[in-house]
């Protein structure tokens, strides 16, 4: 009996020499790796395409040798545009995957879902996304691992003010004194419609709701024509991408062009840009590929994106998420580890120059510490491409005005 | 009988009177308001049809619907085919995959409670709108083709003239059903089918049969909208939610089985959201009165049998 249970134990001990050996190993490989955990909603175009740069980042860093001598690797989880399962997957990125850094980000709703999590764990985090001054509320002051790219919503809005202004300053043609807003009924939409007023109070400002194709509305005609008959010098809509294409066929059908077509969605249909209808639509961003002719990292970038993925990425939180990795990257080296006080330090002292243009640093904005990028970029279509025509430092091309009438294209 | 009366005279009556209004007022919200119209009761008529004869709440329908866009879509970027032709494939492709939704799941639901039909539909809607967001991602499409843009002025009012295209499809569509309902052999069995199926069984009429192959046509119907739909609209995963929930509304506003009721009803509520659209504001207030319209209708409907409308 005894001799039996001894060859037993033996023989489970030579089973099992191999399985411990390798797991030790792991274990050792795994300490080895400096780990970026990042939640997007990978179903949209815009986490898709941000989590697609940020593994870009990972994969260059690997092939220059990784960060401290060590591999770096990316933990991606699909928030689904879900404030639970985008707070859950921080809970799983912290818990299981042991992650290093929190990247990634989209949407508010999800983030505001995500910051007691965040908190909890107090990793050193770099968002790209959440613009509502909510979700900053929700962070809160003195949380100083929380690093946040994206500007807010009263930044971004600020920035419309200086760029108009500085538009209609420079091109004396240009005229901006009769805005009208067609916006979405729902909280996007009239959020954007009471910021509009607000930031252009000494302007004229009228606007009307419309139901989004996103909630089963798509006919515009109504807003297109109490537009008409305001006649606004710049006519702005805010609501979503489902909406781009329609709105511009329902305007061309009731014959609608002002003089500034302006578009506000957080993100456009990738194919838009082909439609004639695009042509002029001025639209707000932080990139295009037209900024790859003034920004060497832009290029580098979007050259190793197309290679990568066969095609040029259509939104910003591409470059976001690509920035998220290197600045974080370079933090690291700059710190020499990956303890938490050490890269804040570095971060604090960063300049990081983007894909986007703009030499990244931190400071407070209105209510964190830490806040990235403060300015959007006032773009327009030309010819199939988004050329940028305010920061005039990284203009791309003048603006084309007015909007080219229906009847003349 | 006598209580359809009533219910139709009073929707011809307030349509006559919003028609007054708006010529007077704001023409240009009756146009838009007639065309919205046609596209609600082209989309409807399938989920009466189905209603009607099988007896079935699909909530999958505008699901189905959203299906055959992204169909029309496939077709047209691969074989470079205007919308209009893919249509012809779509509707094909459609009866097949209503028939094989059919067989293979709606009919093992016929005889149970209608919780538990509806929890099927309302999963077929899931499974096939979290499939598309799998495979096409929830990025928008949308085909541009430039007669959608055609316009008409009269006086000093602009409308599109493509979107009577929908009222037109949604005449057709009635057309065509009360033909063959009425006048084919196919048809008058569905008939009997939906009136009284263990009758209909009796006589020999294959039940089972019948059910699918209406609904088939219900599915090549939403086939044909579909394509029409992304000539018009953006498409993606969710879109097709809302219209199930309009078509559903409609159809109950209508009364069940009642095809041409479902066109009446559709310009009453047409007709109203436009005009209340028309004044500024007035947005928001738009599905309040959609839904107040048909909670009024089918009040109206229940007083009229309890108090015993003559």
């Amino acid at each position: 009996m005894k001799g039996r249970l001894l060859f037993a134990c033996a023989l489970l001990l030579i089973i099992a020499a191999p399985a411990l050996i390798m797991a030790s190993g792991a274990a050792d490989s795994e300490a080895d790796t400096i780990k970026f955990g990042g939640v997007w909603p990978l179903g949209d175009i815009t986490g898709e395409q941000g989590s697609k740069a940020a593994q870009l980042a990972i994969d260059e860093i690997n092939a220059n040798g990784g960060l401290l001598g060590r591999t770096v690797e990316l933990v991606i989880i699909d928030s689904e545009f879900s404030p639970e399962k985008g707070a859950s997957a921080i809970e799983r990125l912290a818990n299981i995957d042991k992650v290093d850094f929190f990247v990634g980000g989209m949407a508010s709703g999800v983030h505001l879902g995500q910051i007691p999590i965040m908190k909890k764990y107090q990793k050193v985090t770099m968002w790209t996304g959440a613009a509502s001054h909510l979700a900053e509320a929700a962070v809160g002051p003195d949380q100083d691992w929380y690093f946040h790219l994206h500007p807010w919503d009263y930044n971004q809005g600020a920035s419309y003010v200086t760029g108009w202004n500085a538009i209609a300053e420079k091109y004396d043609e240009i005229s901006i004194d009769r805005w009208f807003l067609a916006y979405e009924e729902g909280p996007f939409g009239s959020s954007s419609f009471e910021a509009t007023k607000m930031l252009f109070s000494d302007l004229e400002v009228d606007g009307e709701a419309f139901q989004t194709a996103a909630a089963g509305g798509g006919d515009y005609s109504a807003v297109i024509e109490r537009a008409k008959k305001y006649n606004p010098d710049v006519f702005i809509w805010a609501g979503y991408d489902a909406d781009a294409l329609p709105l511009m066929e329902q305007s061309k059908t009731l014959n609608f062009s002002p003089a500034l077509y302006v578009g506000a969605p957080p993100g456009w249909p990738a194919d838009f840009g082909n439609s004639p209808l695009a042509e002029n639509v001025t639209l707000y961003g932080m990139w295009a590929p037209a900024i790859n002719a003034v920004s060497d990292v832009s290029k580098r970038f979007s050259d190793g994106y197309v290679a990568k993925y066969g095609a040029l990425p259509a939104t910003y939180f591409a470059p976001l998420g690509y920035t998220a990795i290197m600045i974080l990257a370079e933090a690291v080296e700059a710190a020499g580890t990956v303890e938490k006080d050490a890269v804040i330090a570095a971060l604090e002292a960063i300049k990081y120059e983007s894909p986007l243009g703009e030499i990244i640093s931190f400071e407070p904005s209105n209510v964190i510490s830490h806040q990235g990028i403060k300015n959007q970029k006032i773009l327009q279509w030309q010819n199939g491409r988004q050329e940028v025509i305010w920061p005039f430092e990284f203009a791309t091309a003048e603006p084309v005005y007015p909007f080219t009438p229906w009847g003349e294209r | 009988m006598r209580q359809n009366k009533a219910v139709i005279g009073s929707a011809v009556g307030f349509i006559g009177v919003m028609i007054i209004i708006l010529l007077i007022a704001k023409p240009s919200a009756l146009i838009f308001g007639i065309q919205r119209a046609g596209l609600y009761a082209a989309i409807a008529l399938p989920m009466a049809l189905v209603l009607g004869i099988v007896h079935i709440v699909n909530l999958a329908h505008g699901e189905m619907m959203m299906i055959a866009a992204y169909l029309t879509y496939s077709i047209c970027v691969a074989f470079g085919l205007d919308p209009l032709v893919a249509m012809v494939p779509t509707a094909v492709i459609m009866f097949f995959v209503g028939m094989l939704l059919f067989r293979f799941t709606i009919r093992y639901a016929l005889k149970a409670p209608e919780l538990n039909q509806l929890i099927l539909t309302f999963g077929l809607a899931m499974v096939l709108s979290q499939g598309i967001n799998l495979l096409a991602t929830s990025q928008p499409r949308k085909l541009s083709v430039d007669y959608v843009t055609s316009s008409a002025t009269i006086g000093n009012v602009s409308f599109g003239t493509y979107d009577f295209i929908f009222l037109a499809v949604a005449v057709i569509f009635l057309t065509g059903l009360m033909l063959f309902l009425k006048k084919t052999r196919l048809g008058k069995a569905a008939m009997a089918v939906g009136q009284n199926p263990v009758g209909a069984q009796f006589v020999g009429i294959n039940v089972i049969s019948t059910y699918t192959i209406i609904f088939a046509i219900a599915s090549a119907m939403l086939g044909i909208m579909g394509a029409f739909f992304i000539t018009k609209m953006s498409i993606f995963p969710t879109v097709g939610g809302a219209y199930t929930m309009k078509s559903f509304c409609l159809v109950a506003m209508a009364g069940i089985g009642n095809l041409p009721m479902v066109l009446l009803s559709s310009l009453v509520l047409g007709i109203s959201e436009s005009a209340v659209q028309s004044i500024p504001g007035g947005t928001g207030w738009s599905p309040l009165v959609f839904f107040g319209l048909i909670i009024a209708v089918i009040l109206f409907r229940s007083y009229a049998k309890t108090a015993g409308v003559k």
